[in-house]
């Protein structure tokens, strides 16, 4: 009769969907895999830091544990609970530390790795999946795919709408930062040099995801003119590189580098354009390689191009924490973050 | 003549384990001692104790009448002399280095040898008359030519006594003699000499006093007609011996 | 066989003085021959001709300690091998075999680990070395039934392989990002950030090492001979090794706290200057410093100049040094044993 078979109906419309969304669904990740997810994920093991950086950012209850435990000068910028979570180590295929057994001990429903997805880290993607026979997705932790693969961890973690918002967020902080450095014509972008370590020898060449920022930034790396990773460069050679700007993740040597003689006669320390990368709780600027860069692009993009950066740092910076640390941060916070000397023209 | 090498009541071992007691010495100028004894019965602990490289379990040691462990190493190396058995020979350095080597207790501390010292080691080599050696490498040199080197370096020392521990070992049938002929020219020159062997007959050659020693630490002591008798040799190395005089000269053979 | 002692030295000589002419005169940052001359004229004579501005610093602050330092590292670590071979009567052995090299690079590695300054890093390098050596020897002589040479050799591999497995740890648990790339490069050695302050640090040090070499180098000679060889002829040989020991590790520890682990040097070169010139100390020594000093500096100058980036100078010397010493070893008179 109408009556009945209409109640079948609706029931059928009602609960097919309802089915579907129960069921695991096949998700193409990155790195050409196909991974099965199950349909409700909430709890999330994060192999390295980027990931975790992610995954906290959509959904902190969400996320089992940090690659490494918190530091006494990290803590502060998260909420409480979030800062204590368990330390459960790292499984990149690159320096990892994490046990398998502790990973399983904690039972995520999902493992999440940014970074990478060449085949070598597809095939330990493979070996860990097949090992614990958990879901591990692998996603690409370029730049420019930062928006997408927040969609993509949002829709695998159930919380499209959050990835979205941090997204929107992104692709539009990049694209404006892209507009603005797309203005300047190339002979005025400045020649910039990166140097790490104690000494500040150590230099990010170029296409380097170290110096991922300031390239993106249109700053002429210096030593961009060798691609490859990591190098030891010659105080001579960046004497005669003669750069404008020194970025440094090291602050002994953003100490020591105002008195020293031969750093004296650069360009860029002579008009006192050195600059420490701020570093808490993620670093802005190089590590962890992650969505923690987008705020530095503000950063940096001042101290290249102060006239076509005119954001108030300190509201762009509690804005960006508030969405990805959850926490915004206290003004003395701030003051640490942003205001060492050198750091900005005052 | 001066007493060169004594030992009183010596007993000689190693910690935890004596190898001989109650040794009685006395080394003049001019006397050539052989020491003779089975493999391990003691010849090279004896020679180190008596050289002070090895301290004396019970008795002492003197050296030209003065007692050797209340001596520096240095007042030691000036009065005794030792050519190792088999000296190994690990870099290149030339004859004439390595006599001079023989200088050292005579050089201070910081210093280099000196006019005097190369004088001293140019003596040496003459002596020995192996002037032809003297800028030759002592690894190319043969077993023989190397043995003189080493005596020649002892004698450089200035040492008035020697101790060569097994100077003919390994050394073919005509090097084995002209070490034998240098030890007992060494004695005609005023040395005094012990040597250690396994060859009773270059005892009756060279020495003109005998030391065997046995297993336990049993010693006979005497000229060499009066010690190697066949009974002895029985005793201490379990063969059969005949002593002879072949044309005014003792020997020793085994009877196979 | 004669010895070719005055050649010898002439020859080394003459090639450290060119090379160090060579190295001052080359090198990334654009200098004509013109401003070197007009630099050296300014400073040498007071002359007041006109140069490039940064040119000054990159002539004395940049390269001269750079070059100093690649004299004073490389003379140093020749000197330790050459002492350390006679004293081990091994033509094989190098600086590191009682563990210096292993305890610098953990007290290097550490203040890299907790995120020290360059002069912290260097001072626990300078440290890390003193200890380890000092650990060794103390096990090694504390073992009285075994040949004093073999304790001490059977000691400083056991240490240094522990040390080895402790700087491996940290390595494991340094941060990828940060850390790890600066542990590494420090173990890879080099020239690169020496300063006139690190001169000023390990010079005294390598110099007083030297010292104690220098007055000893004919009693050197005795330590070739078996211990009991050595006793007889009046050497205290227990505390000439100590003495050498002590010396050789405060060259080494100096030379490597300021630029890592350079290897090679201190195997190869005391080789090549005995193949030379012969075994005797007093003459071996100083042939050896010089072709020491002469080799690393050639060794770092094209380390900072073949690439925009640093090659780093233990890989050349390896690849450099290898088939010299294999040519030397062919040509060789019979006679080097």
């Amino acid at each position: 009769m109408p009556g009945r078979g209409f109640s079948i109906l609706i029931a059928v419309v009602l609960l097919v969907p309802a089915a579907f969304a129960q069921a695991p669904r096949e998700m193409l990740d990155a790195a050409g895999r196909y991974v099965v997810v199950p349909a409700k994920v909430e709890r999330v093991y994060a192999a390295g830091a980027p990931a975790g950086i992610l995954v906290f950012a959509i959904n902190p209850d969400k996320l089992l544990g940090w690659t490494r435990a918190m530091r006494a000068d990290e803590t502060p910028f998260f909420p409480d609970k979030y800062a204590r979570l368990p330390e459960l180590g790292r499984l990149t295929g690159r320096g990892d530390t994490a046990n398998v057994e502790v990973l399983l001990r904690a039972r995520p429903d999902l493992v999440v790795d940014v970074g990478a997805t060449a085949p070598v880290f597809a095939s330990l993607a493979d070996r860990v999946q097949q090992q614990t026979r958990l879901p591990y997705l692998l996603l690409d932790g370029r730049f420019e795919a930062i928006p997408e693969t927040l969609r993509a961890l949002g829709r695998a973690m159930g919380d499209e709408a959050a990835a979205q918002r941090l997204a929107d967020y992104c692709e539009r902080a990049i694209a404006e930062v892209a507009a603005r450095v797309a203005q300047v014509p190339p002979e005025r972008r400045p020649r910039a040099y990166y140097g790490r370590g104690p000494q500040g020898l150590q230099t990010a060449l170029g296409g380097s995801i170290n110096a991922q920022v300031m390239e993106f930034l249109g700053a002429r790396n210096v030593a961009g003119s060798v691609r490859g990773g990591l190098a030891q460069a010659s105080l001579e050679q960046v004497l005669a590189w003669d750069p404008e700007v020194i970025f440094t993740n090291d602050p002994n040597f953003y100490r020591e580098v105002w008195g020293d003689a031969r750093w004296g006669a650069i360009a860029a320390v002579r008009a006192r354009r050195v600059h420490l990368s701020p570093h808490l709780p993620f670093g802005w600027f190089d590590f962890p390689p992650g969505a923690n860069r987008i705020i530095g692009l503000y950063w940096a993009g001042q101290i290249l191009y102060p006239a076509l950066f005119r954001d108030d740092l300190r509201s762009k910076t509690a804005e960006f924490y508030r969405l990805f640390y959850h926490q915004e941060p206290s003004a003395a916070q701030l003051d640490a973050l942003l205001g060492e000397v050198g750091v900005l023209p005052r | 003549m001066a007493v060169k090498l004594e030992a009183r009541a010596l007993g000689y071992g190693y910690p935890g384990r004596a190898v001989g007691r109650g040794l009685d010495l006395a080394l003049p100028a001019g006397e050539v001692l052989c020491v003779l004894g089975p493999n391990g019965g003691g010849k090279t602990t004896l020679f180190r104790t008596l050289l002070g490289l090895l301290p004396a379990q019970a008795g002492e040691v003197l050296l030209e009448g003065q007692a050797l462990a209340r001596m520096a190493r240095a007042d030691v190396a000036r009065r005794i002399g030792y050519v190792p058995q088999g000296h190994v020979a690990q870099f290149a350095f030339t004859v004439r280095e390595a006599v001079l080597m023989g200088r050292t207790a005579h050089v201070g501390l910081f210093a280099a040898p000196g006019a005097a010292d190369r004088a001293a080691a140019e003596q040496a080599i003459a002596t020995l008359g192996i002037e032809s050696l003297a800028d030759r490498v002592v690894t190319e040199l043969s077993g023989g030519e190397r043995q003189l080197a080493m005596i020649a370096r002892a004698l450089a020392q200035g040492a008035r006594a020697l101790v060569l521990d097994e100077p003919t070992a390994s050394l073919d049938f005509g090097n084995q003699v002209r070490v034998l002929r240098e030890i007992r020219r060494l004695a005609i020159d005023g040395y005094a000499v012990v040597f250690s062997t396994h060859d009773p007959g270059q005892a009756f050659l060279a020495a003109s006093r005998v030391l065997l020693l046995a297993h336990g630490g049993s010693l006979r002591q005497g000229a060499p007609q009066e010690v190697i008798t066949p009974q002895n040799l029985r005793e201490v190395y379990g063969v059969e011996v005949r002593v002879a005089v072949v044309e005014g000269a003792r020997v020793c053979l085994p009877s196979l | 066989m004669t010895r070719r002692a005055i050649p010898a030295y002439a020859a080394a000589l003459a090639a450290l003085a060119l090379l160090t002419l060579l190295a001052f005169a080359v090198g990334r940052f654009p200098l004509t021959l013109g401003d070197l001359a007009a630099l050296a004229a300014n400073k040498l004579f007071g002359a007041g001709y006109a140069v490039p501005p940064t040119a000054e610093t990159v002539v004395m602050q940049v390269r001269g300690p750079r070059i100093l330092a690649a004299l004073l590292v490389g003379a140093a670590l020749a000197a330790s091998g050459t002492a350390y071979q006679g004293m081990f009567r091994n033509p094989l052995v190098s600086p590191d075999i009682l563990g210096v090299s292993a305890g610098a690079a953990l007290g290097a590695v550490l203040g890299i680990f907790f995120s020290q300054s360059a002069l912290v890093i260097q001072l626990g390098a300078f440290a890390g070395g003193l200890a380890a050596v000092a650990v060794v020897y103390t096990v090694g002589a504390s073992v009285r039934r075994h040949d004093p040479i073999l304790a001490l050799i059977l000691a400083g591999i056991v240490i240094g392989t522990l040390l080895g497995s402790v700087i491996a740890l940290l390595k494991y648990l340094a941060d990828p990002y940060n850390q790890l790339p600066a542990i590494t490069f420090w173990l890879l050695g080099s020239l690169a950030s020496v300063a006139p302050r690190d001169l000023a640090f390990a010079a005294p040090f390598a110099l007083a090492g030297l010292v104690p070499l220098a007055l000893l180098r004919w009693r050197m000679n005795l330590l070739s001979l078996a211990d009991d060889e050595a006793r007889a002829l009046g050497v205290p040989v227990a505390r000439l090794r100590v003495a050498v020991v002590c010396a050789a590790t405060l060259m080494t520890a100096a030379a490597v706290a300021i630029s890592g682990i350079i290897g090679w040097i201190g195997l190869l070169i005391p080789h090549a200057a005995r193949l030379i010139i012969g075994p005797e100390f007093s003459r071996l020594l100083p042939l050896s410093m010089v072709l020491g000093a002469a080799f690393l500096l050639a060794v770092d100058t094209l380390s900072r100049t073949i690439a925009p980036i640093e090659v780093p100078p233990g890989v050349l010397t390896a690849l450099i040094g290898t088939p010299f010493f294999l040519w030397l070893f062919a040509t060789a008179r019979r006679a080097w044993q």
